[in-house]
């Protein structure tokens, strides 16, 4: 098939014109990335920075008064409220005012000096299951560490007995900040967004503006037309994707440990999937709402099924096979390898493979099948 | 108030819908898919931590460690390999996150009753991940050593020292700690903002770029009889997709209501409302389907993931856009749902989201009714 570069670059100037004309596109164009990188920057975050406790202290001791010295000392626990009892428990917990409640009964103090066990209660809201644990673990490091001192108190001597000291060191995210492992990925769901809707959308409306029919009596090729077409989609989520990296680094101060260049590579691997979903989208839609419903009904197993939030390891077997399918999986863990890890082509050719073999199959695919609806 | 004039209406909407099969299909077919996803596929749940072992030490105890590891359900150990260079490069790729570095001598540091470090590298990219899988390793090795202490202190004829205290943990609202519970009444929320405000964004520009607004001005047709006819067919279509999510959250999930299934539909009903009344005032005022779109993108089905205590805490969150999560139906409807779901409230413990909800439906209702008598419609 002959390509005409010019009567492309002549729609691609058409198509650049229509849309820098339409002042309602663009702030969608400019806008909306901001505010998704924004909020999803600033909001999805599993860091625990504050875990509100209630105390009730019915022991009233010296070692009870450690305990809760204990959280109060610890700066990710916010002692909110003292009770006096028993019934003022339920209503917190219910209302969600506090995450945890630790409750300390009359015992305590005989137990422990009589060498004993003295049980301490810790009532965990488990509405979020995932963040309870995390806070019960919390909760439970400041109890052995009061331990520690207290066994030390009643016992002086010091035992030494082979015993592990486990050292955890944290590769690649070491303070755990969630904004090192989520931006990367907004960079991914943006140009996705942006690459599936519009592409489809400007098709769509060729057809619901009936100018298709004038574009099909032109000596424009189908294949002249879909590059025409894509082209401008292309070029603005290259630019797209430039300036939110170059947010994600200078605002949310993330690391970008490894190449540029490997970067926009995968960016325009990842593009050809997302075009050619686009072309097969605006292929089978007459209609705007037609379009987008589409569009949402593939981005949202590709945005759930990507690892972006939920670990692909979790998913059953079955899923996880499917989720090889989604190009956004390989972007995602070529964005996070190079931004977080700083590797490269070395270690992430297989997923630079698999987007090009993806983004061949669609893309072509779409061009044949586009091809077959436009005859 | 003329109830043939928005039976009119509504059926005029309906026949768009009707005749657009594949709106109407999604419509459908996208909760269905969400529920499934989030029930069967998505979990926040750690478990099966992918371990790789380097063992420089080699001994029979070395071994042991690995073993134990190896039975807990939290660990999934995925083999041995030569040299740290070597697990390193398995965490690089992702083949594991995390790793095991036993070096040379632990064994003989433990026989001569030293502490014997043991190198443990984490992938702390996920941090939800890493500070479960954290916890989770820490006790092991916390019970580890302490069975080490027992048997030390048996051997040399002394008592075990009592810890002098212990935490114990009880959990409520969700006994098991698991994520099923709290995602899946948390998607419904999601669900109905899609259905709700994302197909309603559309209906009123829809009128105005096929230039069909004009004729429908100059109809006998009040602004309110108009607005209710257009949200008549996705209220049916909304309240539609919360029974399959019901049903399929309880026969698929196991999820089960502790409080009023009535309750429950009376609360869906009226976030139902609140998202078609934003949908509305969306679609009026920017008079264009993508524009539209994307706008209900961004100020509903957003928020209703990201700013409702779905998924992510709020608590965790910056003050500023903690004061934004006020403004978000989904928080209330989620805490109703919660409360519905978790806890077991009754409408009186959940009044004042109810309360809060009602207030939301109101101040929409009245804006969309004047914006469209600015329009040009009668009142």
């Amino acid at each position: 098939m002959k390509v005409d570069l010019i009567r492309i670059r002549e729609l691609v100037r058409k198509e650049f014109i229509q849309l820098f004309r339409d002042r309602k596109i663009r702030p969608i164009l400019i806008v909306a990335p901001f505010i998704q990188i924004l909020v999803f920057g600033y909001v999805v975050n599993y860091d625990i920075r504050d875990i509100r406790i209630a105390v009730l202290d019915q022991a009233q001791t010296r070692e009870s008064r450690l305990i809760i010295d204990g959280f109060r000392g610890n700066k990710i626990f916010r002692i909110t409220h003292h009770l006096s009892h028993d019934r003022e428990i339920e209503p917190l917990m219910i209302r969600g005012k506090v995450d945890l409640v630790l409750k300390i009964g009359p015992g305590l103090s005989e137990r422990v000096r009589g060498g004993n066990t003295a049980a301490v209660q810790i009532l965990a809201d488990g509405s979020m299951s995932n963040m309870a644990s995390i806070r019960v673990f919390y909760a439970v490091t400041v109890l052995r560490s009061i331990n520690t001192t207290l066994l030390h108190e009643l016992h002086p001597q010091v035992i030494h007995y082979g015993r592990v000291d486990p050292r955890i060191r944290t590769w690649y995210n070491p303070n755990l900040d969630s904004q090192y492992f989520f931006v990367p990925g907004i960079v991914a769901i943006i140009i996705m967004i942006i690459s599936l809707l519009l592409t489809s959308i400007a098709i769509i409306k060729e057809k619901e503006a009936g100018t298709m029919e004038q574009l099909i009596v032109t000596p424009l090729t189908p294949l002249e037309f879909i590059l025409g077409k894509t082209i401008p989609y292309i070029l603005v989520a290259l630019v797209q994707m430039a300036v939110v990296t170059a947010f994600a680094v200078w605002w949310f101060d993330l690391p970008l440990e490894g190449s540029i260049p490997a970067l926009f590579a995968a960016s325009c691997l990842f593009l050809l999937s997302t075009l050619g979903i686009g072309l097969f989208i605006s292929a089978v839609s007459s209609t705007q709402q037609q379009a987008v419903m589409t569009t949402f009904f593939f981005l949202l197993p590709f945005f759930m099924l990507s690892g972006f939030v939920f670990p692909i390891a979790n998913m059953p077997e079955f899923v996880q096979w499917l989720t090889y399918l989604n190009p956004m999986r390989f972007f995602l863990v070529i964005i996070r390898g190079i931004f977080l890890k700083g590797v490269g082509l070395e270690v992430l050719w297989p997923q630079y493979m698999a987007l090009l073999l993806l983004g061949a199959v669609v893309f072509s695919g779409a061009i044949g099948f586009f091809r077959k609806r436009l005859d | 108030m003329n109830r043939h004039r928005i039976q009119a209406v509504a059926r005029k909407e309906f026949y768009h819908l009707a005749r657009d099969f594949r709106s109407l299909y999604l419509a459908f077919a996208v909760p269905i898919l969400l529920i499934l996803l989030f029930g069967y596929a998505l979990s926040l749940d750690v478990d099966r931590i992918a371990t790789i072992v380097v063992d420089h030490d080699r001994t029979a105890l070395s071994r042991d460690i690995v073993r134990q590891l190896g039975a807990s359900p939290y660990f999934k150990i995925l083999g041995n390999v030569g040299d740290t260079q070597q697990a390193g490069k398995e965490l690089d790729r992702g083949e594991a996150t995390f790793a095991v570095v036993i070096p040379a001598g632990f064994a003989a540091h433990m026989r001569h009753d030293h502490e014997a470090p043991l190198q443990l590298i984490l992938d702390g990219s996920d941090p939800n991940f890493s500070n479960i899988a954290r916890a989770y390793v820490t006790a092991f090795f916390d019970g580890y050593n302490n069975n080490r202490l027992e048997s030390f202190l048996n051997r040399q004829g002394q008592t075990v020292l009592a810890q002098p205290v212990e935490g114990r943990i009880r959990v409520w609202f969700n006994e098991d700690l698991e994520s099923r519970n709290f995602i899946i009444p948390g998607i419904i929320a999601v669900i109905i903002m899609i259905v709700g405000a994302m197909l309603t964004s559309l209906v009123i520009a829809r009128e105005y770029e096929n230039g069909t607004m004009e004729t429908i001005r100059s109809l006998p047709l009040t602004a309110g009889e108009f607005l209710l006819g257009k949200a008549a067919p996705y209220f049916l279509i909304g309240l539609t997709d919360v029974l399959v999510a019901v049903l399929m959250a309880q026969i698929l999930f196991g999820v089960v209501m502790k409080s009023s299934f009535w309750l429950m539909i009376t609360a869906s009903s009226l976030y139902l409302a609140v998202a078609l009344a934003l949908g509305l005032f969306i679609s009026i005022l920017t008079k264009s389907q993508l524009v539209a779109n994307q706008a209900a993108l961004l100020v509903t089905y957003l928020p209703s993931l990201l700013l409702s205590n779905f998924v992510f805490p709020v608590t965790n969150m910056p003050a500023v856009l903690q004061g934004l999560t006020f403004f978000v139906p989904a928080t209330y409807y989620i805490e109703i749902l919660n409360g519905i779901y978790l806890k077991n409230l009754t409408l009186g413990q959940l009044g004042s989201s109810f309360l809060v909800l009602a207030v939301m439906l109101s101040v929409l209702s009245i804006l969309n009714w004047r914006q469209l008598q600015k329009e040009g419609f009668s009142r």
